[in-house]
């Protein structure tokens, strides 16, 4: 059958995006592939076809629950049904019953903790895998944003030989983030797909402020005046729930979202904006991560993000639906103090080391740290992974690095954010990119009227009322 | 100057106007009802914290027997997750009104204003002691069964469910096929059994409003606790008060008729039936085929005191069992007019006043009730 003819049979989509056609030719050719595609533009298309494929099931490694769970219940949507989840919910007895059936399954999603264990690995090396594919793969990287060291630690079991091949994804890597992905990962010659990361419809705005206080002010009247869908980017929850406040007392219909709330909470905020209930989610950089709205219009970000990845990737939630979007960075001088605070806040400090050892010596498990709440579940992971390797003087020394690098990620940003030069062209210059072609209203630098992409804000957005239970039970069960 | 003046005093003004409205607020608060209420009936006798163990449901001995002995059932395990700050929060409010004084050791007593206060909060219709946190799993089912049948009555048939729970979502599946959902009928009946049981509860209309808003469906997202919270202008922690309050009622009702077969069906085995901590529930079985307690120690490998414990437990919650194996009839009559005559519970002045009777003994007594 024709990959179109499966495309449309399983999925119910008529043509391939961008690369994934590309990328999926190469793994029935039976290679190693990189390939870079922008959160929504279909990545995981590039895995699910071909296990409808291959006749083997397809082992995808995933960092992080949530956007795993994300992916089986797309594909139990798509009316698969042989799709499973080991992970650390998995109850003794459903872990026993899924390795035991674990050949059965087309798809199995996995976590690099999983991969660690024995008995998983002793069960998967007598399986015959169709491909291995490592989602999120930038996280490998030490140089990447957001590393997880458990990821080296199954870099190993990918040099065994006779492996099936091993599909690299990830939304946004440099260079060397991909260079440290393929000797990681052990990839024999692989293909590499590096998807255009300009977004043309996405216009780049900057506002410059003496002030971070002045932003308030601006924001709100921003807000009021210009049309959503929009989302504003804040640096903590407390300052999210603050401007969420601030919006909704100015009338707009907005809502805070952050990590901290729970997990049905976040579903409604999610489910209130896609239908249109919400015109601004005020968020962390927790929002996005597989959120599905296609006519985000605005993205704003109340300060400079850590990195130039987290910007790409926020402000590539608007304009999925290829109309016109504005993303607008607002800036001022306090700003890359502020994010250095941030983004070192979450590493461990030699602190962290020296208690680690006390905690050893006094024979407690090092985890009681993490109980205490003394440092971040990623900081106490990375310190642990590298104390088991290396000596605590080491460890501190690549801590340092690491706080270094972190900064010098700030710098990068910094650097885009302040260039007198074309904006765009250097965010494409960061990924290793050459700009082809400028827009009309390119960037701030090179000539922007932030009029002619926003509409102005309708005013006859009416807050939703809540209605009787009666009538609301009677909505929900028969529709009317 | 003059103006500025005016203005700095128009502030003040404003500023303290606000510390009274939080001051209201925070009495009319739910969650410092409930605390009021439990530090009255623990009558001073037992530390700050005690009232913190009740209100997470913690499975110790002593929180155990606490309910029993001061008739915290209703309160038991509201607030598994409730941060220790939360509740600190809350007591130094209480201080700094002087509605108790909290000692060193970490015992409190109650002072007038408070005892005052406490009479003039409304009687919940909590009932902790038979839900534990159940009521969640309760509303977890519904919730997904309520989306399901609002997507399939807009034909859409794929959908991101509401739970992430593979048990919550397997046993939806069941429920769903074994009603015939196919059919179409399953979303008028059970419209029909959540209006009935809903009307029948002598609860607030607002608060029916407050549990259908956390339900969703197609076109009709739920809303959140802090949305929630605005509208109804309280605390986020007092709104979920209030829908637990709400399903603890309805679970009641549920179960009390045959008159609601689906929520029946759905409230499946989620009324805690065993009344004890599972390890008490293992001394209870060996202690019933007649084992001493000290042979017990010895399979159990616990401790006396543990076995004890569960003992006293097993004496609170089990009408048939006895204790006078360990007491006799005359010692327990002394035991009780003490407590009246001195009108507490605390075991160190009963150990005092009581001669020659051990701390067991008198839990024992206590934990069986005046007979």
């Amino acid at each position: 059958m024709e990959l179109e003819q499966i495309l449309a049979k399983q999925f119910g989509y008529t043509a391939f995006r961008p690369g994934q056609k590309e990328v999926i030719e190469a793994i029935l050719e039976g290679k190693d592939v990189i390939a870079l595609l922008p959160t929504g533009m279909g990545k995981s298309l590039c895995y699910q076809l071909p296990g409808y494929i291959l006749h083997k099931p397809v082992l995808i490694v995933s960092p992080l629950l949530s956007l795993m769970q994300d992916q089986v219940e797309e594909l139990k949507r798509f009316g698969e049904k042989r799709v499973v989840a080991l992970n650390s919910f998995l109850t003794v007895s459903e872990k026993r019953y899924v390795l035991h059936f674990l050949e059965q399954f087309r798809f199995i999603f996995t976590s690099p903790e999983m991969l660690l264990q024995q008995q998983v690995q002793d069960k998967l090396s007598q399986m015959q895998l169709g491909l291995i594919v490592v989602d999120e793969a930038h996280c490998i990287s030490q140089w990447g944003f957001d590393f997880r060291p458990d990821y080296l630690r199954i870099g190993q079991w990918f040099s065994q030989a006779n492996r099936p091949p091993v599909l690299a994804l990830s939304a946004t890597a440099t260079n060397k983030v991909v260079n440290d992905i393929r000797d990681t990962l052990s990839l024999d010659s692989p293909f590499e797909f590096l998807y255009n990361v300009d977004r043309s419809n996405i216009h780049l705005g900057r506002v410059v402020f003496e002030d971070r206080e002045d932003k308030v002010h601006w924001i709100i009247q921003h807000i009021k005046e210009t049309a959503g869908p929009g989302i504003l980017y804040m640096s903590s929850r407390k300052r999210a729930e603050q401007y969420s406040e601030v919006l909704i007392q100015a009338g707009i219909r907005a809502a805070a979202y952050h990590a901290g709330f729970g997990a049905e909470d976040r579903q409604f905020i999610q489910q209130q904006f896609i239908d249109g209930e919400l015109d601004w989610i005020v968020a962390t950089n927790a929002f996005g991560m597989g959120i599905n709205k296609s006519d985000i219009r605005q993205v704003i970000h109340e300060t400079m993000p850590a990195n130039v990845e987290n910007y790409m990737q926020e402000i590539g939630r608007a304009g999925r639906d290829g109309h016109p979007a504005l993303a607008i960075l607002l800036y001022c001088d306090d700003d890359v103090e502020l994010a250095k605070f941030v983004v070192t806040g979450d590493l461990p400090t030699s602190g962290h080391v020296d208690r680690y050892q006390e905690l050893l010596n006094q024979q407690i498990q090092p985890s009681q740290m993490l109980k205490n709440g003394e440092l971040s579940e990623t900081a106490f992971r990375v310190l642990d992974y590298w104390l088991q390797q290396e000596t605590m003087e080491q460890v501190k020394v690549r801590l340092n690095h690491l706080a270094l690098e972190k900064y010098r990620a700030v710098n990068e940003m910094q650097k885009i954010t302040q260039t007198k030069d074309c904006i765009r062209k250097q965010l494409v210059g960061y990924f290793g990119q050459e700009l082809l072609k400028k827009p009309e209203n390119c960037c701030e630098n090179c000539g922007i009227n932030y009029d002619e992409i926003n509409k102005a804000r309708l005013k006859e957005e009416k807050k939703i009322e809540m209605i009787p239970w009666k009538s609301r039970l009677k909505q929900l069960l028969m529709g009317f | 100057m003059f103006l500025q003046s005016f203005i700095l005093i128009l502030k003040m003004f404003i500023l303290h106007f606000n510390i009274n409205t939080i001051k209201l607020e925070e009495f009319a608060s739910m969650f410092h009802q409930i605390l009021l209420q439990i530090f009255q009936k623990l009558n001073n006798e037992r530390s700050i914290s005690a009232a913190y163990h009740v209100l997470r449901g913690k499975r110790s001995g002593q929180t155990i027997q606490d309910i029993g002995l001061f008739q915290l059932h209703n309160y038991f395990g509201l607030l598994p997750k409730l941060p220790r700050a939360t509740f600190d929060e809350a007591v130094s409010l209480f201080s700094q009104d002087s509605w108790l004084i909290i000692q060193e050791s970490g015992h409190y007593s109650m002072k007038k204003l408070g005892l005052q206060r406490a009479e003039q909060t409304p009687d919940f219709l909590f009932d902790g002691w038979h839900y534990r946190g159940n009521e969640h799993i309760f509303f977890a089912r519904l919730s997904l069964i309520v989306q399901s049948l609002s997507y399939q009555s807009a034909g859409i048939r794929s959908f991101s469910p509401i739970s992430r729970d593979t048990n919550i979502q397997s046993w939806v599946r069941t429920f769903l096929f074994e009603h015939n959902y196919q059919d179409g009928h399953l979303q008028q009946q059970l419209l029909e059994e959540c209006e009935s049981v809903l009307s029948e509860l002598s609860l607030s209309e607002a608060n029916k409003q407050l549990v259908l808003y956390r339900l969703s469906g197609y076109g009709l997202p739920g809303w959140t606790w802090q949305q929630l919270a605005s509208e109804r202008k309280e605390a986020v922690l007092d709104c979920q008060l209030a829908f637990i309050e709400l399903l603890h009622v309805l679970l009641n009702e549920v179960h009390q008729t045959t008159d609601y077969p689906l929520l029946g069906n759905i409230a499946e085995e989620l009324r805690v039936k065993a009344l004890l901590t599972d390890s008490a529930q293992q001394t209870a079985y060996l202690y019933e085929q007649g084992y001493s307690l000290e042979q017990i120690m010895q399979i159990r490998k616990l401790k006396q005191s543990t076995i004890e414990d569960h003992l006293v437990e097993l004496a609170m919650y089990e009408p048939n069992f006895s204790i006078g194996p360990f007491v006799s009839y005359k010692e327990a009559e002394k035991v009780w007019q003490a407590s009246k005559q001195y009108q507490t519970k605390k075991l160190k002045t009963l150990h005092e006043v009581v001669e020659g009777m051990s701390y067991f003994q008198l839990k024992l007594v206590l934990a069986k009730g005046e007979v």
